[in-house]
């Protein structure tokens, strides 16, 4: 083990590719959540129940596509660096949150809507003030194994120059380098376990008082 | 004032109508029991109302408004729900889910809050240590009480109650009807009030529907239905207690007869000479204190022979010590008492003072009184 490159790794490549890594994972996780929940919301109407159906198999669809594949799929038509990236990242991250919108909007009791309904509240209102509240653990969750899968299935974009921690382990594959893949590899583990973490937590403290234990 | 005009509904994919062209009033500030068996109509109905169900054919009027020309979101805050399994928003406290309706109407904020604290109190919960729990904190009786104050919150004249107290046990059951019994007296709204137990419909509805197979077989006061069942389908649905069931629709007080004669305990000897003078069959013995322990009838001086001892009157009458009630007894728990004691008669109580006398004839003549007679 060769100290010199792991201070190389740490102090000179890590911060940059941490930096690429996160704004990748937070952009990619923010357009999954603004596609996918209003596309859980529209599945759970009636009017489009039964496109529900389809839609997910679509989705269970692209996610069997290996990550590499879509990464090298979109490579011709986006080019090269961040942005191709980023949209095959996305297309991996829809599934988990869209499927759980869905289950976490069906698993509010019909008798809370019903009752909601009965006193006269719009169905707009029950949306954003029963389903959704009664629904965001789960929708959470959701995001939370998205996270954790697009971090991981990141350190994949160093192959069409998008940056990230796979720099670090693409250089250390090329030059034999074990510190530069220990490095780039085990801040990738870390940067998911803490992702997941903050994300438990906030799942925590956003599930409503009186739900649960 | 809730009125029906030929109303029919018929559920896609089905041939036979769930409710077949129903025609009905019900009356300002009464309660209007919808009661049958499962599937005959009665909770479609109910929902029909406020356009839970929009029905197929027909008209539904509230106060001679036409239903299908108010917004429903608009219908519905103004109409009281609860539903069995009442449907409290978990994530929302109790004063927060009572304060659903009046927040749909822009009451401001210290103005639920009074009206919350009110409502916890009406219907018997202390405001300081329910306000701010969640449904999830609360017993099913507890729920199901914040279930109907919240239909009232925003002082709705109907109300719509489908099963309101079918999920709780019968003791806790029995409760909450005579508590919701008594706030109907002060707030008298007009309630629709589907059950399947016939018993529950008798002891709440001030009128009785009686549905099958979507159609209404007969509509009236519980004691019209339960003296005059308009077919076998009916007198089958009340069953055979038909007349024990009436029974439960008075108070002794409502048959109770003045006291004829009274004796205290050294006047025992002469009872049958005063029994005579007042003309009376039965004849309480008092004790010292002005308190009845028991009574004599004209029937045991028949056993006995005029001249009875005093000590044998003494111990028949000791025997009926308990053979008392209050005024506010139900008939059917009377003649309980009545077939208990062995006996024609039971004293009339207010207080531990005798103050009338009901006999198994009275009872008698009264179950076979017809509504009207």
């Amino acid at each position: 083990m060769d100290w010199m490159r792991v201070k190389q790794a740490l102090l000179e490549r890590a911060p940059e590719a941490l930096g690429v890594h996160i704004v990748m994972v937070l952009v990619t996780i923010s357009i999954a959540i603004a596609i996918s929940v209003p596309l859980g919301v529209l599945l759970t109407r009636p009017k489009y129940k039964n496109l529900g159906v389809v839609v997910l198999n679509i989705l269970n669809l692209l996610q069997t596509i290996p990550g590499l594949a879509i990464i090298a799929l979109t490579m011709p038509f986006l080019g090269l660096g961040l942005k191709p990236t980023i949209f095959a990242l996305t297309v991996q991250g829809l599934l988990p949150i869209a499927r759980n919108t869905i289950a976490g909007l069906y698993g509010v009791s019909p008798d809370v809507k019903e009752a909601a309904l009965g006193m006269g509240m719009s169905h707009k209102k029950i949306l954003y003030e029963v389903e959704l509240p009664l629904a965001m653990p789960i929708i959470l969750a959701g995001v939370r194994t998205a996270t954790v899968y697009v971090v991981s299935v990141g350190t994949l974009a160093a192959y069409i120059g998008g940056g990230g921690l796979g720099d670090l382990i693409v250089t250390g594959l090329a030059m034999f380098w074990p510190e530069f893949l220990i490095v780039g590899a085990g801040l990738g583990a870390i940067l998911a376990i803490s992702l997941d973490r903050l994300l438990a937590y906030v799942e925590y403290r956003i599930t409503p008082p009186g739900l649960g234990t | 004032m809730i009125e029906l005009k030929e109303v029919t509904k018929i559920y896609t994919g089905q041939s036979v109508p769930a409710v077949d062209s129903l025609t009905m009033k019900i009356e300002k500030g009464e309660i209007c029991v919808f009661v049958g068996p499962s599937g005959c109509g009665k909770s479609t109905t109910l929902r029909m109302i406020n356009r839970m169900i929009e029905p197929s054919s027909g008209t539904i009027l509230i106060d001679n408004k036409n239903i299908k020309d108010s917004d429903p979101d608009k219908l519905r805050m103004g109409i009281g729900y609860v539903i069995q399994q009442i449907g409290l928003l978990p994530h929302r406290t109790v004063a927060e889910n009572i304060a659903i309706v009046p927040r749909l109407h822009g009451w401001p904020k210290d103005k639920i809050n009074r009206r919350v604290d009110e409502l916890l109190v009406l219907i018997g919960l202390d405001p300081e240590t329910t306000r701010s729990k969640f449904p999830s904190q609360l017993s099913g009786g507890q729920m199901q009480r914040i279930g109907v104050a919240r239909a009232m919150a925003a002082d709705p004249p109907v109300m719509l109650m489908d099963e309101p107290f079918g999920a709780v046990d019968p003791i806790a059951r029995n409760h909450l009807q005579d508590e919701f019994l008594r706030l109907q007296r002060e707030i008298k709204k007009t309630i629709v009030f589907v059950t399947h137990d016939i018993n529950e419909a008798i002891k709440m509805g001030d009128k009785i529907a009686i549905f099958n197979r979507g159609r209404l077989v007969q509509y009236g006061t519980p004691q019209d239905i339960l003296s005059r069942p308009a077919n076998d389908f009916v007198a089958d649905f009340i069953g055979y207690d038909r007349v024990v069931k009436m029974l439960s629709l008075f108070r002794v007080e409502d048959i109770a007869r003045p006291v004829g004669c009274t004796i205290e305990p050294n006047e025992l000897p002469n009872a049958w000479n005063k029994m005579q003078d007042y003309q009376a069959a039965v004849c309480f013995l008092i004790n010292s204190a002005g308190e009845p322990s028991g009574f004599i009838t004209g029937d045991d001086f028949l056993k006995q022979g005029k001249d009875a001892s005093p000590d044998v009157l003494n111990k028949i009458a000791g025997q009926r010590k308990r053979a008392f009630v209050e005024g506010d007894v139900l008939l059917r728990d009377a003649l309980s008492l009545i077939l208990e004691f062995n006996t024609e008669y039971l004293g009339v109580l207010s207080g531990n003072r005798v103050v009338g006398v009901i006999s198994l004839g009275d009872i008698r003549k009264h179950a076979s009184k017809k509504e009207g007679d």
